[in-house]
């Protein structure tokens, strides 16, 4: 179930410079949302024409509360990251399509054991993945440790770097500081290759993981950006490039992704 | 207790207020939030005889109170349509307008002889996308080749034929008549008026296709303006859009002369718009004590 709320800003926190810790109440008509890590909510600031889209954080079903994570970069994240405790905002979620985290529990690990599982998060990137994480270290508990976690987490300087402590609550944490995330993650190969990798951060991030996945036979799905109208799939505004059934054509990124096979994702 | 059921060339509809092609899909997205049956009619995104990719990104801009769109009818074509989207709205109850597009004359005969044995209601014939060449705008742009686009499909279609004018024209009122004279059942308008937006910082315009089309409140009151002209100038019905956003703004379309209204970029910042305006609407036509919502349709003052 998807819809159209009006939630309550409960909390706002620094993560850190520039980034807002968010946390919304959502009323009790939303109780039947099942929100996954990848997807997002499509929300409504005062005084601008377009929703923003935003990446869903972490979810509690019983207070029926969702975090953001949303980094002041222009007007719209910039009224969403200064919201205070109190005020509400009107939001459409969830939306898209999630990370493949359920069905990476239903496939067979390369090794036998845990699955082996790496997120890389580049920046803001971070948000769904600390989603990704908390909602893996909650089905490993039901399922008894079906998966093992390691996180990468890369940011510009140590100013912008949120995360490290909840990545690492997960399972291990690398943390990069101005550095190339991306390396970091071609090392550990050595160790032993992940049987996906999740992935969100910026575009050349996303590229240059495409080439070390395909490299080296891992499974990746990533969560992409694009500029947005309707974030349901209706508009077609959002659409890009990706390869789909044998040929290139466009595919929406508010439908059809945020979160897609990376293999199938064109770059420029 | 008040009658919102109008009638457009013939077809009836259960209230004025109709989704615009290209802001509601297939209808399909819209379904999962409400009954989209709710409509009085949806005008499905434009159609052309073969698929189009459309252009590449960026295709949205936001504006002042609007946003630009360089969509480029993406589409999956005209018989992909009639197979995977058409009976499933049928069946859901909606009565469905096929918005089509063309680069050439053949191309409007062949697209509206493949809808004349389906259950579409009506076709809507777009001669006024400003964002391909093949999108028919240079159809909507002089009143000569209105006429022509208009009566080319017109001797091959069975349906009823709404003409869909582009405001980007020097006088409204000619291009209506035009369609008119051809032997349009309808006409309805305004397409998307050709804008563009420009990122300072890189130098360079948003929309990777240049020009887009823009929408919203922005066009409001030129799309006001249109509709009363052309309905002014023509004794078909109109049906009248740009920059709806509430019931108040139905009531001001109708009363420039629309018949119904179709509503668009509100589809895309309010996912609810269309229950919204219709329950609007009966408190509108309640509290202003109408009857009929036809009463409203060019009850215009001007004097
Ligand atoms: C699926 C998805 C999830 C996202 N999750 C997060 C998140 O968790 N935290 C966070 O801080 N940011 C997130 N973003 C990015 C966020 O949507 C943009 O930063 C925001 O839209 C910028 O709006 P603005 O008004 O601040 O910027 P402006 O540059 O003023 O925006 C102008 C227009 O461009 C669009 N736009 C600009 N940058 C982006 C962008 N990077 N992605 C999409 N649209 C853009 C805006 O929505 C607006 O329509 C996400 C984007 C997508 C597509
Ligand atoms: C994203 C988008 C796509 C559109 N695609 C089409 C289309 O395929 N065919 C068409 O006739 N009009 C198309 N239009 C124009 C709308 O149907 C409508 O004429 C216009 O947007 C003005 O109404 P509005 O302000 O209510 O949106 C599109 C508009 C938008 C915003
Ligand atoms: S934003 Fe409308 S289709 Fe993706």
């Amino acid at each position: 179930m998807k819809g159209d709320f009006v939630a309550r800003v409960i909390s706002n926190a620094r993560a850190a410079e520039l980034v807002s810790d968010i946390s919304l109440e959502l009323p009790p008509e939303a109780s039947g949302i099942d929100p996954r890590p990848g997807q997002f909510a499509h929300l409504s600031v005062g005084g601008l024409f377009l929703r923003r889209p935003i990446s869903i954080a972490g979810f509690d079903g019983e207070s029926l509360r969702v975090r953001m994570i949303v980094r002041n970069a222009g007007r719209g994240s910039g009224a969403i990251a200064s919201l205070e405790p109190g005020e509400s905002v009107r939001m459409l979620l969830p939306l898209g399509s999630p990370f493949p985290v359920e069905d990476l529990a239903e496939r067979r690990g390369k090794s036998g054991g845990a699955k082996k599982i790496h997120l890389v998060a580049g920046g803001i990137g971070a948000a769904p993945l600390l989603f990704a994480a908390d909602f893996i270290r909650a089905l490993n508990e039901v399922r008894g440790g079906i998966f093992s976690v390691e996180s990468f987490a890369g940011f510009r300087d140590e100013a912008s770097s949120f995360g490290a402590d909840e990545f690492g609550r997960a399972g291990a944490c690398r943390l990069v500081i101005g550095g190339l995330v991306t390396d970091a993650l071609e090392e550990s190969l050595g160790r032993g290759a992940p049987d996906a990798v999740l992935a969100c951060g910026p575009e050349p991030m996303l590229e240059a993981l495409q080439g070390i996945c395909s490299a080296n036979g891992i499974a990746a799905y990533a969560s992409l950006e694009a500029r947005m109208g309707c974030g349901v799939g209706a508009c077609l505004v959002c659409s890009r490039r990706a390869r789909a059934g044998g040929g290139a054509g466009y595919r929406r990124v508010c439908r059809d992704g945020p979160s897609f096979d990376l293999s199938e994702v064109i770059f420029k | 207790m008040t009658s919102l059921e109008t009638n457009l060339c013939g077809v009836r509809l259960k209230n004025p207020l109709i989704a615009a092609s290209g802001t509601f899909g297939f209808g399909r997205e819209y379904d999962e939030l409400y009954d989209i049956s709710c409509w009085g009619a949806i005008s499905v995104k434009g159609l052309t005889n073969l698929p189009r990719s459309g252009n590449p990104p960026h295709r949205i801009a936001e504006t002042a109170s609007g946003m630009l769109n360089s969509v480029g009818l993406e589409n999956p074509g005209i018989d992909a349509f009639i197979r995977d989207e058409l009976p499933r709205l049928a069946s859901r109850g909606v009565t469905v307008i096929a918005n089509v597009a063309g680069s050439d004359l053949d191309d409007y005969r062949e697209a509206v002889r493949k809808l004349s044995d389906t259950e579409t209601a009506i076709i809507e014939l777009n001669i006024s996308c400003p964002n391909v060449k093949e999108g028919g705008a240079q159809f909507g742009a002089s009143p000569r080749s209105v006429g022509e686009a208009t009566s080319a499909a017109r001797r091959h279609s069975s349906k009823p034929l709404m003409v869909k004018l582009s405001p980007n024209t020097a006088d409204i009122a000619v291009a209506a008549r035009a369609a008119e004279d051809a032997g349009a059942d309808a006409i309805s308008l305004i397409n998307t008026i050709t804008g563009m937006a420009i990122d300072v910082r890189t130098r360079r315009p948003v929309l990777a296709n240049v020009t887009g089309g823009l929408s919203g409140p922005a066009i409001k009151p030129v799309a006001l303006r249109m509709v009363w002209q052309a309905a002014s100038a023509v004794s078909i019905p109109v049906v009248g859009m740009g920059g709806i956003a509430d019931a108040e703004d139905v009531a001001r379309f109708m009363l420039a002369g629309a018949r119904a209204v179709m509503i668009g970029t509100a589809n895309i910042t309010d996912p609810m718009a269309g229950p919204r305006i219709l329950a609007e609407l009966e408190g509108f036509a309640r509290t202003n004590g109408i009857a009929d919502i036809n009463e409203l349709v060019g009850a215009l003052e001007t004097s």
